[in-house]
């Protein structure tokens, strides 16, 4: 039975061969020619599908040990054959972009060396803007430290300014009381200066009875009180 | 200007004519002083300080003879104001002059406000001993005003320029006094890390390595939150630097925290003295060996 099998795979490779033989040929090739090759490269397609599956029911029917080998082979075929597939649909295209896309990125995946190099360039950068943004944060720990001293510095000056408002509040206190028995004293002489002076009209017009008395009276009054009671109340203010 | 000269001159020349003339009782010394306090304004205006220094200072002995001893000392103040701009010395003594006065007066805040000033244009002429004089006195008038702030300002000033003398033991009590009293203060607290610093800088320039470690455990009993700021690691660093004789430890420990926060010129004269006290031992090391 594995005869057939053979035969089938004999002509499974052939007509891979041949397949991939059409579709480099139409790649070089355009147009009508290419459409050409291409409706014949779809036939053998499905003459591929065809073997395989074929191969396939062979395979199963075949006792195990022999079987997974074979289904292995199998497998294989059968990803050469997509991989044929997805070069024909590269190729009908009409979109060179993707054709030109598929290719890239093909390639890109496929090439190793490439990629090191890509990812050394990527840790370099990532490397750099590490330090970079290390740096800035050393910048602002020193900014931070300066405005801390400035802070400091700002708030020694709040305490000089609280205590002189303090003293100023404790001074005015004091001035309220000075102004306060001032003007005591300024409305004492104010009356006193008032009682003298009727007193004096008085002396000049009489209204009352008993001239001398009153006058001698008066002039007690007048010596006393000017010269005695304001004098102490300004001592005591200063 | 020429214009305020003339004026200035001419009520001077008033003001004397009023003084040795003879008028009505009393009142010459005031007129004679309102007419000076103009011409000095007027010397003023016309930037001729020395001229408008004088005028201030017959002014005060209008004053004096008055008895108005605050109107004098203010007087002698102004005076000292004027010569500020010319003549330093001259300015110097007549604030003291001034100083006298309110002290009689008791007015201490004037008093020690002056002697600050006087220390001020001391350390401008940098003369540090008397600065430190004058700084002293006015820290103890502020102090019996209870004005603490400007106290502890003038004793730190005292303390710098006392270790620039080299009177280290003076310099770490003052500081180590400031910072106990700052402790307690809400506002001035985030301070007390920059005196400490101070006064663990001064402790090295003495060059007592036990005294040092002994001063650094107080602190660190005095302020629980110093131990971790960076100063304390610059003066455990440095210590550790002094006590193995490592001159490079010493410089690396400064480059360090230099490069956070720059070092002011005071800071930087003393750590430059330990510094070369430290290469000096180094010699003398290599001298014996």
């Amino acid at each position: 039975m594995s005869q057939v099998f053979d035969s089938y795979e004999r002509q499974y490779c052939e007509l891979s061969a041949n397949l991939s033989k059409k579709i480099t040929s139409a790649n070089l090739l355009d147009g009508e020619q290419k459409k050409q090759k291409i409706s014949e490269v779809l036939g053998g397609f499905e003459d591929g599908e065809a073997l395989i599956r074929k191969m396939d029911l062979e395979a199963r029917s075949l006792p195990p040990s022999v079987k997974t080998m074979l289904l292995a082979k199998l497998r294989e075929y059968k990803t050469d054959l997509n991989n044929l597939k997805t070069d024909v649909k590269r190729i009908t295209s009409a979109n060179t972009n993707q054709a030109a896309r598929d290719e890239l990125l093909e390639s890109g995946i496929a090439d190793t060396s490439m990629t090191s190099a890509d990812q050394r360039a990527r840790l370099l950068m990532s490397t750099e803007r590490l330090n970079q943004s290390s740096d800035r944060i050393r910048e602002s720990r020193k900014v931070m430290l300066e405005t801390e001293e400035l802070g400091v510095s700002i708030l020694q000056d709040l305490h000089q300014q609280r205590q002189s408002l303090l003293h100023a509040n404790n001074t005015l206190h004091g001035v309220d009381d000075n102004i306060g028995k001032s003007k005591k004293v300024l409305s004492n002489m104010s009356r006193r200066m008032n009682r003298n002076k009727w007193i004096i009209v008085e002396s000049v017009f009489p209204f009352h009875f008993s001239l001398p008395q009153f006058f001698t009276s008066s002039a007690g009054f007048l010596l006393g009180s000017e010269f005695e009671h304001p004098c102490h109340s300004l001592v005591g203010c200063s | 200007m020429s214009d305020h000269i003339a004026r200035g001159e001419d009520f001077e020349k008033k003001a004397e004519k009023k003084l040795s003339g003879w008028a009505i009782f009393g009142s010459k010394y005031e007129d004679a002083a309102d007419l000076f306090d103009k011409a000095a304004n007027s010397f003023k205006l016309a930037k001729s300080w020395d001229q408008a220094g004088a005028v201030y200072v017959k002014l005060a002995n209008c004053h004096l003879k008055l008895d108005s001893k605050h109107e004098a000392a203010n007087a002698y103040a102004d005076a000292a104001h004027c010569y500020k701009k010319s003549n330093i010395k001259e300015s110097i003594s007549w604030l003291e002059q001034s100083v006298n006065l309110f002290l009689e007066i008791g007015r201490l805040n004037m008093a020690a406000r002056y002697d600050k000033e006087i220390a001020e244009l001391y350390e401008q002429e940098q003369n540090l001993e008397q600065a430190i004089v004058y700084y002293e006195k006015a820290a103890d008038l502020f102090q019996s005003e209870e004005v603490t702030t400007s106290a502890n300002q003038c004793k730190q000033k005292v303390a710098q320029f006392a270790a620039q003398l080299e009177q280290y033991q003076k310099a770490i009590e003052i500081y180590e006094e400031i910072a106990r009293q700052s402790l307690n203060n809400n506002l001035l607290k985030y301070g007390v890390k920059g005196h400490l610093l101070n006064a663990g800088i001064c402790q090295l320039c003495k060059g007592d390595v036990v005294a040092i470690t002994n001063a650094l455990e107080k602190y660190q009993e005095l302020d629980p939150t110093f131990s971790g700021t960076r100063e304390y690691k610059l003066l455990r660093d440095l210590a550790a630097a002094v006590d193995e004789e490592d001159i490079a430890k010493f410089t690396d420990a400064v480059k360090e925290f230099d490069s956070m926060t720059q070092l002011d010129a005071w800071k930087t004269t003393l750590l430059l003295r330990v510094k070369e006290a430290l290469k000096a031992k180094e010699l003398e090391e290599d001298d014996l060996t």
